[in-house]
């Protein structure tokens, strides 16, 4: 969502400074990180504020990504507020710290800035890094603009630190399409966002590691002990969903923005047609809507902006009834007919409500999901609809595998 | 109404800052503006391409431009290539950074065409050959969709001291001293 | 003779000031190397020290089991590939906040050397406030003996097997502990279980010395079992390892390194390893290589300590 741009705090500024400069409001004690491409800037933004005085935190410049993780992880359980930042093959780099600190409950928060991973050097946008490590355990956020770049950063240490939740946010947003836009963003007064992250003082303090105390991080679990700790995980898992409505809208409240938690619809209630989406992508989704609604498209958006855990109530909910959903993935499952969201979502198709899928593959690699191919993709979701015969999948920017019959 | 601007430069113009610099001056008169860079690996001296996109409504959209209503040509040794008017909307404005209009430039959308000598009064006036303030002053007068003063504000978050005094100027003379002609 | 042997003991025993944190009977190995060392630390330095272990033979007992624990110190558990980032982030915090603290990190050589050489190296050029130990049992022990960067010429493990092709590790071991003191952290040392009160100052001195950055405290740990060792010999396997320079002990403040004990007379180091199982197979040319080896690196550190001696390194201001 824009801003109204009135206020004097409206500061035209980049994805990644939107997320350095929440990570400095939020007030960390130790932050760990390595630049890539295109995260840099987060990390140099936030190392300025170091030197300048205006961030008094412990910045550790590790040598590498495995590190940053490792070390935020360790602060994180020894009682420190921390940030880390990454992308892609840092992701990648960091995997067995990822899991451990989700499996550890460090309440860590994370940028990734969504770059792809697979062996074909990429340095273009896309979510297979998101992909590749969605069931390490940790809250996956996903922000559409610059703006919900920084309130989802603020938002996640209210979910991260929540005693009842205890579990480590990773904020995603799309490398290119957001780390390097410029837009306007409204940016709260540090005492209006000390005020919005008290709230955690207040709660009982979690257990940390110090000193002297007879206590002990990383037991090795086996067998009933091992389960009791991973259930407890999915559990907690479960609890943050309706925690994040609530801290929306606690939100909404205090800075007067609200996105409606872990879906946002927009234009569904008389919908026939939705598309389902995340990220920078829904910008341009919303955009296309507002001409096909002129010419009576009775089309709807799902932003799905918070996909782990999975939210597939809020999902069958929101579209549940719908006579055709078209699902937009940015990234890959293989072995499956669709991507990998798509498959997730079938999982739940007999709940609604004789709804019909489709899925559309498009915006990897950084292949510009353009106008036309929405256009494309609520016509064919449209075709769906209508009962015509409509791929299951849909590469919409690559129409050379939709004839390719695997010859090669 | 939606504005929808290509920018065409060089790497070490600060072809990206121009479009920076006007979202931004666009957000101080409660508009709203988005700029971004064509995706590439940027060189200094290789073509670079940014995009602005600038409203009086919030702009969604989140796609590079592929049908510009203004193109700014910050590289006049491209002012005639293929790509620069690729798109282009009828009746839409080309802003050229050159010596003087040398009449060559026709294109069956092009409806105006203002020109203005950005190095030579960035010379003048930092003494060095990066126009992009020029042509934000420039943009301001030919698009007459921002007045010069929220452009002189913006310019205090990229620039401080003397540079940010410097650069005021060549805003204020690209405003001042651009040309337009109507084709 | 045994009015001074007496003597010597006395004195080892005036560094042991604090309990023994950890209960009888652990689940390590007979004559571990790792095991004398782990309870010595904590009764030399405190038992207000937070110690990380990663997946290793320390593991079982410094990291306990579900709601199980074999200590009663503090500790991280960490992954081999961050030992040293995890340590890290707990002394960062630990500064933020004003909590005194003494983070001993203590891992292997397949972490210190190999795996988690990366970070090691990371913690060592930021200078990070808290004291590395690595104990070298020259192998991956835990997993069942493979060969690691520390495993000398000529030993057989289950990945450097005798063969009739290969016979045993054919390439040289790396020198941990020098690999550390050319960076001229604020202290660096050798030790091992028959030099108990050498390794006693030197704890003492990394505690005092991480007050100004990183320690790192190489420390030689035979392993009975992977090596082919009678259990019994686990002391004598360190004595000999000094006394035919396989092991030399050093110290190094600030990068100025200095020779702890000098061997005036070293002997063979065939000495050393007719010890153990695992270089049985080495004939004399074998033994030769490693000899040359051993020779090369004493070589080396003598020359290193002359050498900075006579460049009369500037004194750092902390100092």
């Amino acid at each position: 969502m824009n801003t109204t741009a009135t206020s004097s705090r409206v500061k035209v500024i980049t994805g990644n400074a939107a997320a350095a400069i929440a990570a400095k409001l939020a007030r960390p004690d130790v932050v760990a990180a390595y630049p890539i491409t295109p995260q840099t800037e987060v990390i140099e933004q936030i190392s300025s504020f170091h030197a300048s005085g205006e961030m008094d935190c412990e910045l550790i410049t590790v040598e590498g990504e495995n590190s940053a993780m490792n070390a935020v992880m360790a602060a994180s359980l020894a009682g420190a507020r921390v940030f880390t930042a990454s992308s892609s093959w840092g992701l990648v780099f960091m995997y067995d710290a990822v899991l451990a600190t989700a499996g550890a409950r460090a309440p860590v928060v994370m940028v990734n800035v969504n770059r792809e991973t697979p062996g074909i050097i990429a340095v273009s946008s896309g979510q297979q890094d998101m992909i590749s490590t969605r069931d390490a355990g940790w809250i996956f956020l996903i922000a559409e603009n610059c703006q919900e770049i920084l309130d989802l950063v603020l938002q996640s240490y209210r979910l991260a630190e929540d005693y009842d939740i205890q579990l480590p946010v990773m904020v995603h947003y799309d490398g290119f399409f957001l780390s390097y836009l410029s837009e306007g963003v409204e940016i709260p007064e540090q005492e209006t966002v000390d005020r919005f992250l008290s709230v955690l003082e207040s709660q009982p303090r979690r257990t940390v590691l110090r000193p002297g105390e007879k206590l002990g991080v990383g037991t090795h679990g086996i067998l009933g002990g091992y389960m009791e700790l991973r259930h407890k995980h999915v559990t907690a898992m479960e609890r943050s969903k309706a925690k994040f409505e609530a801290i929306d809208k606690e939100f909404a409240d205090i800075f007067g923005r609200t996105y409606g938690g872990q879906l946002e619809e927009y234009r569904t209630d008389d919908a026939d047609m939705v598309l389902v989406g995340s990220g920078s992508m829904c910008g341009t989704i919303k955009s296309v809507i507002d001409d096909q609604r002129e010419k009576g498209v009775r089309i709807g958006l799902v932003k799905i902006r918070m996909y782990r855990p999975f939210p597939h109530q809020a999902l069958v909910k929101a579209l549940k009834g719908k006579k055709a959903i078209g699902v937009v993935d940015r990234s890959l499952a293989f072995g499956f007919d669709g991507g990998p969201i798509y498959t997730e979502l079938k999982a739940f198709e007999t709940r609604l409500g004789g709804a019909k899928l489709v899925s559309f593959i498009d915006g990897i690699a950084n292949t510009d999901i353009t106008k036309t191919n929405v256009i494309q993709m609520i016509q064919l979701t449209a075709d769906l609809a209508d009962g015509k015969d409509v791929p299951e999948v849909t590469w919409v920017s690559y129409p050379e595998a939709n004839t390719d019959k695997g010859e090669k | 109404m939606m504005s929808e601007v290509r920018f065409h430069g060089r790497g070490g113009q600060g072809v990206v800052t121009t479009s920076k610099i006007l979202a931004n001056a666009f957000a101080r008169t409660g508009q709203f503006g988005a700029s971004f860079p064509m995706f590439g690996f940027e060189r200094r001296g290789a073509p670079v391409t940014a995009f602005g996109r600038f409203s009086d409504k919030p702009v969604k959209e989140k796609t590079q431009i592929y049908n510009p209503n203004i193109l700014v040509v910050l590289d006049p040794s491209q002012k005639n290539s293929p790509a620069v008017f690729d798109g282009l909307l009828p009746g839409g404005m080309l802003l050229l950074n050159d010596k003087k209009n040398q009449g060559d430039i026709r294109h069956e959308n092009l409806k105006k065409l203002a020109v203005v000598d950005a190095n030579r009064i960035a010379m003048e006036e930092i003494g060095l050959p990066i126009p992009n303030t020029v042509v934000v002053g420039a943009f301001a007068r030919m698009s007459g969709l921002l007045d010069i003063e929220p452009v002189l504000e913006a310019l205090a978050d990229y620039f401080s001291g003397k540079k940010l005094d410097a650069n005021k100027v060549c805003a204020r003379r690209g405003f001042e001293e651009v040309t337009t002609v109507d084709l | 003779m045994a009015e001074k042997k007496k003597g010597r003991l006395t004195k080892v025993l005036d560094y042991l000031k604090y309990d023994d944190p950890f209960s009888k009977g652990v689940a390590f190995c007979p004559g571990c190397g790792l095991e004398l060392l782990l309870r010595f630390i904590p009764r030399v330095l405190g038992n207000d020290i937070i110690i990380t272990g990663t997946p290793s033979c320390s593991a079982p007992v410094l990291l306990g089991q579900n709601k199980q624990s074999w200590h009663t110190l503090s500790y991280f558990g960490t992954l081999m590939t961050g030992a040293a980032a995890n340590a890290t982030g707990l002394v960062r915090y630990y500064k933020k906040a004003g909590i005194e603290n003494t983070v001993v990190c203590f891992n292997g050589d397949g972490t210190a050397n190999d795996i988690g050489f990366g970070n090691l190296s990371g913690a060592a050029e930021r200078n990070e406030p808290f004291i590395y130990i690595c104990y070298d049992n020259e192998g991956y022990m835990n997993t069942g003996i493979q060969k690691s960067g520390t495993t000398p010429y000529g030993a057989t493990t289950t990945t450097t097997p005798f063969g009739t092709v290969h016979r045993g590790k054919n390439l040289r071991r790396m020198n941990l502990g020098l690999k550390m003191a050319m960076n001229k952290i604020p202290y660096t040392a050798t030790a091992t279980l028959s030099d108990l009160e050498d390794l006693a100052k030197k704890l003492l001195k990394a505690k005092k010395a991480k007050e100004r950055g990183f320690c790192f405290l190489h420390v030689f740990a035979p392993c009975p079992t992977g090596w082919g060792a009678d259990p019994a010999d686990t002391i004598e396997i360190c004595r000999q390892a000094v006394k035919t320079n396989y092991f030399p002990l050093w110290e190094a403040e600030n990068g100025k390194i200095r020779m702890t004990k000098t061997v005036k007379k070293p002997k063979p180091v065939s000495d050393y390893t007719k010890m153990m199982k695992k270089f049985n197979h080495m004939t004399e040319e074998d033994i030769a290589i490693l000899q040359e080896d051993v020779e090369y690196e004493c070589c080396l550190l003598g020359g290193l300590s002359v050498l900075e001696a006579e460049c009369r390194l500037p004194v750092s201001a902390d100092d």
